[in-house]
């Protein structure tokens, strides 16, 4: 099997030294005996735990002060599956077992075991801590409370951020178009208006934009100089005619920007709320409301009255300056920090409220028997408390008494103190908002330069930069926050892979492929090529980021026709288990899918819709289904923003292509692991039948040689094929798998802590993975919300459950409404998907 | 392991008099000269014995194996190889990354006495402990909440419910609504001692004196009845009485109160001519600026009024540097701006302490502008004192308004790690009733 491909021998032997050396275990012998364990545990005192490469030692008896965590686990392990499921490897000679775990944080977990106290690392982030403690299955709640503190002050400044992200993600995929009339101008005028760094037209409207602002408020100032003033007839001061034109083509300019914006927004009632527009329609209405009223009652004699309204309204044309706000990044930053920091603002107003409260009634008791006092009441004397404490110091009154003027001279000490206080905690929220405005400025005009890149030419470097730079700030959002329900369905995989694997076959190739199906095993096999994988993470991504972001937009597809559909594939799903035996076919098919990227594109939605096919009545349903979904890329070509994503995903699964395939050992062997998986398939049918027949021409080994010359066209990529080929101690294909796992680890930790904690704890547990959380939720809205999120993909894994279904097919389901959304006039799940697919791919390499 | 004969623990024993240790899987061979600098500490205690080859090994050693002759401790590394700079440099510093709090234990174990840590680091771990014992008030505080199960009798229920009601608003709904209706009063009063002393509202009593009009009075008798009743309903519920009476918002409702009823009494007083008129109206007076306390009460319903209590109770030296650095500002600047202004014939500044007014205007950056100098050298001057005055309120402000922006941000994440602190205690209570009730 090896002889025939020597290129790939040195990657293979290589996965199998790594076998070799967990010691008495061999890739080819049995695994040890139950006997074999026992022995070696009771022999010893104390035991060798490698984790991710520091050797700690520690009693047996320590661990077992905690019999359900994960340590406490190895003890009673006397099985090598049970063994294989608590840990990562083991060596029974040594008596060492290896953890693939960050030794970092274990250091402090392995003391919680010694000493009974949890204490954090302090250089270690909150969330990855709180992982390891997941992983470990410890709760978070042991944490002492000296680190604590630390720990969820952490915990809440990250979801904060996360929460801010969330929010500018969803403001970005806001403008999408969706009526369909005359959709494109549209689009350009939108881009034209709102835009003004998309093209130089739009920067230029900008400018003209900023000058009549600037024009117009100069005009209103000087209308009110005497020296320019006219008299009308009834001898009162009025416009001059000069100003009054200028005004009039201001007013006519603004007029129309608001009406074309409104006309070419997406989504109107959106646009009518946001406070941008809102001022801009402030800044236009006094003046047709003047109008309208002088024109009106020019003849009806209610002059003084028409006459006070006109003012207030010509009072209101001073919003026009607010109009800048729209072109300049600080004023919109200071609104923010002043909706953002109201607690703090009312903070400073109630201080200076008491302040003069109190000083004012002090000096009026001081000052109120002085010969022609000006203190004559404590609410007269509360403007000379405001002038004092703000340290204006007018003048116009002032204490005479010695006690006056004591009180006044603690007055304004007070009053510098009292303001000076909050204001660091409003300048730091000011801070903050405006670096992330500035960083997210940067981060658009990147991604812009990188569209324009792309469609120049492919730039695969740019583009997996950028996927590792979005997914560094998105990836620890994704899993920690709502990953969990669907990681549940993982679990089992996790834990399970390695019995089922190795019952198969004692290859160590054919064990981790099985561990790259998600599910439990007897339904995985299902779905066998290894990039469905990819496929079917990035469909969860999808439904996680939908379920996140648009709770309800499930809910609304679910009403659908669609939807219909879709629980009837559900159902059907349920009976339809029985194994049926076609594999060769199938494996073919997916060889094939490796010779060119838009093969394996297509491939890969033939493989997402085939279950479909496989279980769905409304075969020809899915067809036209498949058929638009395949020319989805297409579509989104019409679209500016959209065609961007298009692109990049397509290049993204060139990329991800490509170190998947080279570092594969053999080709022959996919062949056979695929054979393996076939054995048990039942779906995947039709399509794929048909494609084998028409395009199984090249031959596996040619396949993989063009493969890896393509790779070796960009250093980029061949430089990371090699670095992932290096990766020890797992083999190759171990390390292309780790992300499935890893990944979603927390989760099927969240599962092993059920098992483990205590009864009550258990309970506790299942309502909520922390109480912590359910504390913050209380005292915090956006905490509460993010809950929020998770409670509701909570509700989605619970029907799953009661379906009594396999995750996948769970899965599949929801799959379908992610397809439509793509298909169907909700653009909107483009860059979502975008996004996942990005995630996925970053974890995979 | 009984089975197994006693291992001669001399053989742990290196030549040289050295002895070798595994601490949680790493291997350190320390010589015995070393050890014995601090003799009571564990390693030179197990070297002591273990030459004997005594029983009380195994007490102070985890495992000993006798093929590699070295003795097991089961504790953390990272922390041992710190302890372990005490017998070679005298003195430890904690490595950055390891909880001070739990250093203090692995030393406790390793028998070193917590003075050896050096200054650096000491500072670290009080302020460790002190945020422990913030953390620790407030458990007490939870705690003290949730033994309102555990009273008995009906009447300490009642105290327990009445006390939940006034004083913890967050509790139940009427608490809620009790602590809203406290608040509002607060203002509604506050508001009335404003408008009462308008002239325009005020109205003349039989000797031509301008008072408070009737219906202001009224709702002021009305409000001050709300509070009376608030604080005794709390002096009630109040598990201690004279814990309650000394803490410092019972001292300003009290204070809210008292002027009230001090008022009537010396009113009635007067009536029954017992006392000379004039002092008792001096009295009464005196008395009606007290009524300002009442603001005071709005701390009890405002966290951050609390917080800036707490930052100024904190930083005391501060203030007092900030008053120091301005009293001599003042003292300097007005003597100064005197003798130079003497010179103008007509001055406003008449004498030094007259003119300290003007330094405090000047120096706050006010500037009422009803003293100000007229000749050259004054204007030089206070410029100077203006300058001057910037910096000596900027300098020692800055403290104060770390101390309050910490206190402000540490405030909520204490109150969960309280709660959290209360939960594990639970837990381990729980489990532990467990264990008990399986033994």
């Amino acid at each position: 099997m090896f002889a025939s491909l020597p290129t790939t021998k040195v990657t293979m032997e290589k996965s199998f030294t790594d076998m070799n050396k967990v010691g008495s275990r061999s890739t080819s012998s049995l695994p040890p005996e139950p006997v074999d364990i026992l022995q070696s545990k009771t022999c010893f005192r104390r035991v060798r735990l490698n984790v991710g490469g520091l050797p700690h030692e520690v009693l047996w008896r320590t661990l077992d002060r905690l019999p359900r965590t994960r340590l406490g686990k190895l003890r009673d392990c006397n099985t090598h599956e049970s063994l294989m499921e608590v840990c990562d490897d083991y060596n029974l000679e040594e008596n060492e077992y290896f953890f693939d775990r960050h030794p970092g944080a274990f250091t402090s977990i392995l003391n919680f075991y010694r000493t009974g106290k949890l204490h954090m690392m302090e250089e270690m982030c909150a969330l990855s801590f709180s992982q390891e403690l997941d992983y470990w299955g410890i709760d978070e709640i042991y944490l002492e409370s000296c680190c604590q503190a630390r720990y969820h002050q952490k915990k809440e400044q990250m979801n904060e951020e996360l929460k801010r992200e969330a929010d500018n993600m969803k403001d970005r995929e806001g403008d999408e178009f969706d009526n369909t009339c005359c959709k494109e101008k549209r689009k350009k005028l939108w881009d034209l208006l709102e835009k003004p760094s998309s093209s130089v037209a739009a920067k230029i409207l900008a400018i003209i934009s900023i000058l009549f602002i600037v024009l117009s408020t100069v005009a209103l100032s000087l209308n009110t100089l005497p020296e320019l003033q006219d008299t009308d007839e009834y001898g009162h001061a009025s416009d001059n005619p000069q100003l009054a034109h200028v005004e009039a083509v201001c007013i006519a300019w603004f007029t129309m920007e608001y009406l074309l914006r409104f006309l070419s927004s997406p989504n109107k009632w959106k646009f009518f709320k946001g406070p941008l527009n809102v001022i801009d329609l402030l800044a236009i209405l006094p003046y047709y409301v003047t109008i309208f009223l002088t024109e009106s009652n020019k003849s009806v004699l209610q002059f003084q009255n028409v006459r006070r309204v006109v003012q207030i309204f010509r009072i209101m044309r001073i919003l026009r300056i607010l109009k800048l706000a729209r072109h300049s990044t600080g004023l919109q930053s200071l609104g923010f920090t002043l909706r953002r920091s109201y607690n703090e603002l009312g903070l400073l107003i109630l201080f200076l409220a008491m302040g003069i409260m109190i000083f004012s009634s002090l000096v009026f008791f001081a000052e109120k028997d002085e010969e022609d006092t000006k203190f004559k009441s404590i609410p007269a004397s509360f403007w000379w408390a405001t002038i004092t404490m703000t340290t204006v110091g007018y003048g116009d009154i002032y204490p005479k008494t010695l006690l006056g003027k004591i009180v006044g001279g603690l007055c304004c000490i007070a009053g510098v103190l009292v303001i000076a206080l909050p204001i660091p905690i409003i300048v730091n929220n000011f801070s903050e908002f405006y670096k992330e405005q500035k960083r997210q400025e940067k981060a658009l005009k990147r991604r812009e330069a990188l569209e324009r890149a792309k469609r120049n030419g492919s730039i695969v470097s740019m583009n997996l930069k950028e996927a590792f730079a979005r997914s560094a700030e998105l990836m620890d959002v994704v899993v920690e926050k709502s990953e969990r329900p669907h990681d549940n369905h993982l679990s089992p995989s996790r834990w399970k892979w390695n019995p089922k694997g190795r019952a198969a076959s004692e290859t160590s190739s054919n064990r981790s492929f099985n561990a790259q199906e998600l599910g439990s095993p007897n339904e995985a096999r299902v779905s066998s090529p290894q990039r469905l994988n990819v496929q079917k993470l990035e469909e969860m991504y999808n439904q996680m980021a939908k379920t996140q972001s648009q709770p309800n937009l499930n809910a609304k597809d679910r009403s659908t026709r669609a939807g219909k559909q879709r629980d009837e594939i559900e159902l059907g799903a349920i009976p339809d288990h029985g194994p049926t035996v076609l594999g060769t076919r199938e494996g073919v098919g997916d060889m094939k899918s490796l010779s060119s990227i838009d093969s394996y594109i297509s491939c890969a939605t033939d493989f997402q819709e085939n279950p479909r096919f496989a279980h769905s009545s409304a075969l020809d349903h899915g067809l036209q289904e498949a058929h638009r979904f395949s020319h989805s890329p297409a579509a989104t070509l019409v679209q500016h923003s959209s065609l961007k994503l298009g692109q990049q995903t397509k290049v993204e699964r060139e990329s991800m292509l490509f170190p998947t395939s080279v570092t594969k050992p053999s080709y022959s062997e996919n062949a056979r692991k695929f054979f393996f998986s076939g054995n048990s398939s039942k779906s995947l049918i039709p399509k794929s039948g048909c494609r084998s027949e028409g395009e199984s021409g090249p031959s596996p080994l040619s396949d993989s040689s063009v493969l890896s010359d393509r790779s070796l066209l960009s250093p980029e990529v061949s430089a990371y094929t090699t670095a992932s080929s290096r990766t020890p101690p797992k083999s190759p294909e171990n390390a292309a798998l780790a992300p499935t796992v890893f990944t979603f680890h927390d989760s099927s930790i969240s599962k092993y802590i059920d098992a483990d904690t205590d009864d009550d704890e258990h309970l506790r547990d299942i309502s909520d993975t922390s109480p912590s959380e359910h504390l913050l939720a209380g005292s915090s809205p956006k905490r509460s919300s993010n809950i929020n999120f998770q409670k509701g993909s909570n509700h989605l894994e619970v029907a799953h459950k009661m379906m009594g279904q396999n995750c996948l097919f769970s899965m599949e389901g929801i799959r379908g409404v992610a397809h439509e959304n793509h298909v169907g006039p909700e653009m909107t799940r483009r860059p979502k998907l975008e996004r996942g697919c990005q995630n996925t791919l970053d974890k995979s390499l | 392991m009984w089975t197994v004969p006693k291992p001669k623990y001399g053989a742990g024993l290196c030549a040289e008099g050295q002895i070798a240790v595994n601490i949680g899987g790493v291997r350190a061979v320390l010589v015995g000269d070393v050890l014995k600098r601090y003799p009571e500490s564990r390693l030179a205690e197990l070297l002591r014995s273990s030459a004997r080859d005594s029983d009380v090994v195994p007490s102070l050693c985890d495992d000993f194996d006798p093929a590699r002759g070295e003795f097991y401790f089961d504790r953390d590394p990272d922390a041992f190889k710190c302890i372990v700079d005490v017998y070679y440099f005298g003195e430890i510093h904690i490595k950055r990354g390891i909880c001070p709090v739990c250093f203090i234990k692995e030393m406790e174990f390793w028998k070193i006495d917590q003075s050896v840590l050096d200054e650096c680091c000491k500072s670290y771990l009080s302020e460790k402990e002190e945020e422990l014992r913030e953390i620790a008030t407030k458990v007490k505080v939870i705690l003290e909440d949730l033994e309102t199960e555990r009273c008995v009798t009906r009447a300490q229920r009642c105290q327990r419910f009445l006390w939940k009601l006034m004083e913890k608003p967050g509790s139940s709904l009427p608490a809620r609504v009790v602590a809203i209706a406290s608040f509002v009063s607060v203002l509604v009063s506050a508001v009335v001692m404003c408008m009462g002393t308008i002239p325009e509202l005020q109205v003349e009593d039989a000797e031509g004196k301008l008072v408070e009009p009737p219906s202001l009075e009224a709702i002021e008798t009305a409000c001050m009845l709300w509070f009376t009743a608030e604080y005794l309903l709390r002096l009630a519920s109040a598990p201690n009485k004279l814990h309650f009476a000394l803490s410092f918002m019972n001292v300003i409702d009290f204070m809210a109160i008292m002027p009230f009823y001090v008022v009537l009494s010396l009113t009635y007083l007067d009536t029954s001519s017992v006392m000379e008129l004039g002092n008792v109206q001096q009295a009464v007076q005196a008395l009606r600026i007290m009524r300002i306390a009442r603001i005071f009460k709005l701390a009890r319903h405002s966290s951050g009024l609390q917080t800036l209590t707490y930052a100024l109770k904190r930083s005391l030296k501060e203030l007092g540097l900030l008053l120091m650095y301005m009293g001599v500002g003042i003292f300097v600047f007005s003597a100064l701006a005197y003798t130079m202004e003497q010179s103008h014939p007509e001055t406003l500044f008449r004498s030094i302490p007259q003119s300290f007014w003007w330094a405090i205007i000047t120096m706050t950056t006010v500037g009422y502008g009803d003293i100000y100098p007229k000749t050259t050298l004054g204007k030089c001057n206070a410029a100077v004192s203006f300058l001057c005055g910037v910096i000596a309120i900027a300098l020692p402000i800055h403290p104060i308004i770390n101390n309050f922006v910490v206190f402000y941000n540490k405030q909520k994440v204490l109150e969960t790690a309280a709660k959290h602190e209360v939960e594990l205690m639970e837990l381990k209570s729980g489990r532990e009733a467990r264990r008990k009730s399986r033994d």
